[in-house]
């Protein structure tokens, strides 16, 4: 029997060091399931789109390779575009650990009469298999639950650059759509990682600050 | 590009403060693709599609680094749906460094439908631009690219082109 999506995002988000940072789905039931686990907290960018998620999570693991970079995506999203586990794999970040909810459907478009429109995980394609080939230290392919227990408490109890591809049935998410839009999730993430890393990202830098108090005297 | 354009463009990201820098190396920007790969102040990750290469460009910025794209424009078609659902969707700012292939000068047939394309898309996105033909110039636009992206939190982009490429 294929894992739960919701239930599983649940026991992720419980597990979730304080100290790292997630990049994540934009829209669609990963994103507002995570977002409902995680009382939408600023240390997840909801920032990633079809295709980009694990882009955007290589980078800021590259940015900030003391803090471990979580990254949640979906299977249809990585099979967008594959280049990305390339990347992943040249560069091997090892505070890099990417779960894919793999439910072989793109789900978020909804479904007729003949049923979900599958994506190529549903038939030969394997994601994990894929990101080993790119050269991803460690890949698996997760089916059972006692199993991704052991790989979630693995990926966090040490630092290996990981690809954890998780097969969840397909489901509905029965969770509210998120409100903010994505220049929201950006401010609020940005401002988030400065106060945590005590660096400056955009607005006016905190030098010019002190040179405009100047400037009113 | 030439040796003095090598020069010029290397000196312009380092005075823009740029500190990470992505991109798929072209025939005319290769020799600065190792330039930064050899340049300790400048983290560089090679990629194999220009899209994956501004994701990962965008990812570095919310992580508060100073990123790059080097590609040529040929690159910006394939890095186009990753700009236009990041940085018009969420606002983030990558400064944008393409060779331009196609300008007038052009020797190669191959290089034709890049120069007639660049421009239009660059402006589909809304990313202001600048193009130079005159080595002097290179550096400090550069510089203008990348504070206007970080000001408008958008890309901004600079085609290299004219006497930075070809010395006739």
């Amino acid at each position: 029997m294929a894992l739960d999506r919701y239930e599983w995002l649940g026991r992720l988000a419980a597990r979730l060091p304080d100290d790292c940072l997630v990049m994540s789905t934009y829209i669609g039931a990963v994103s507002f399931e995570w977002a409902h686990h995680t009382e939408e907290h600023h240390r997840s960018a909801h920032l990633g789109q079809m295709g980009d998620v694990i882009g955007l999570a290589l980078g800021l693991a590259l940015a900030l390779p003391h803090r471990r970079v979580v990254c949640l995506d979906g299977d249809g999203s990585v099979l967008m575009e594959l280049g990305q586990l390339v990347a992943m794999g040249e560069q091997q970040p090892d505070n890099l650990v990417v779960f894919v909810v793999d439910n072989g459907v793109y789900e978020s478009i909804g479904w007729g009469a003949v049923g979900r429109r599958s994506t190529a995980t549903a038939g030969r394609v394997d994601l994990a298999a894929i990101a080993a080939g790119c050269g991803v230290p460690y890949t698996v392919d997760v089916t059972a639950e006692d199993e991704l227990d052991a790989e979630m408490d693995l990926a966090f109890s040490r630092n290996v650059c990981s690809f954890i591809n998780v097969r969840t049935a397909p489901g509905h998410s029965h969770v509210r759509p998120r409100r903010t839009d994505g220049i929201e999730d950006k401010y609020r993430f940005v401002r988030y990682v400065e106060r945590l890393e005590g660096i400056w990202i955009t607005g006016v830098p905190p030098q010019d600050i002190a040179l405009m108090k100047d400037r009113t005297r | 590009m030439t040796a003095a354009a090598l020069d010029a463009a290397h000196d312009g990201l380092r005075a823009a403060g740029i500190d990470f820098v992505s991109g798929l190396p072209d025939g005319w920007q290769r020799p600065l693709h190792e330039r930064v790969e050899a340049d300790p102040d400048i983290r560089y990750v090679p990629v194999c599609n220009e899209g994956v290469g501004f994701s990962i460009c965008a990812g570095a910025w919310l992580g508060g680094r100073k990123p790059a794209l080097i590609m040529e424009n040929s690159g910006l078609r394939v890095a186009s749906e990753y700009i236009a659902r990041i940085s018009l969707g969420t606002g983030v700012p990558v400064t944008l460094l393409c060779s331009y292939r196609g300008d007038v000068g052009e020797t190669e047939h191959w290089g034709i439908p890049h120069g007639i394309v660049a421009e239009p898309l660059l402006g589909a996105l809304r990313i202001k631009y600048l193009v130079v033909r005159h080595v002097e110039d290179l550096a400090k636009s550069i510089v203008r690219a990348k504070r206007i992206s970080e000001a408008q939190l958008h890309p901004a982009a600079v085609l290299v082109s004219g006497d930075c490429v070809w010395e006739d």
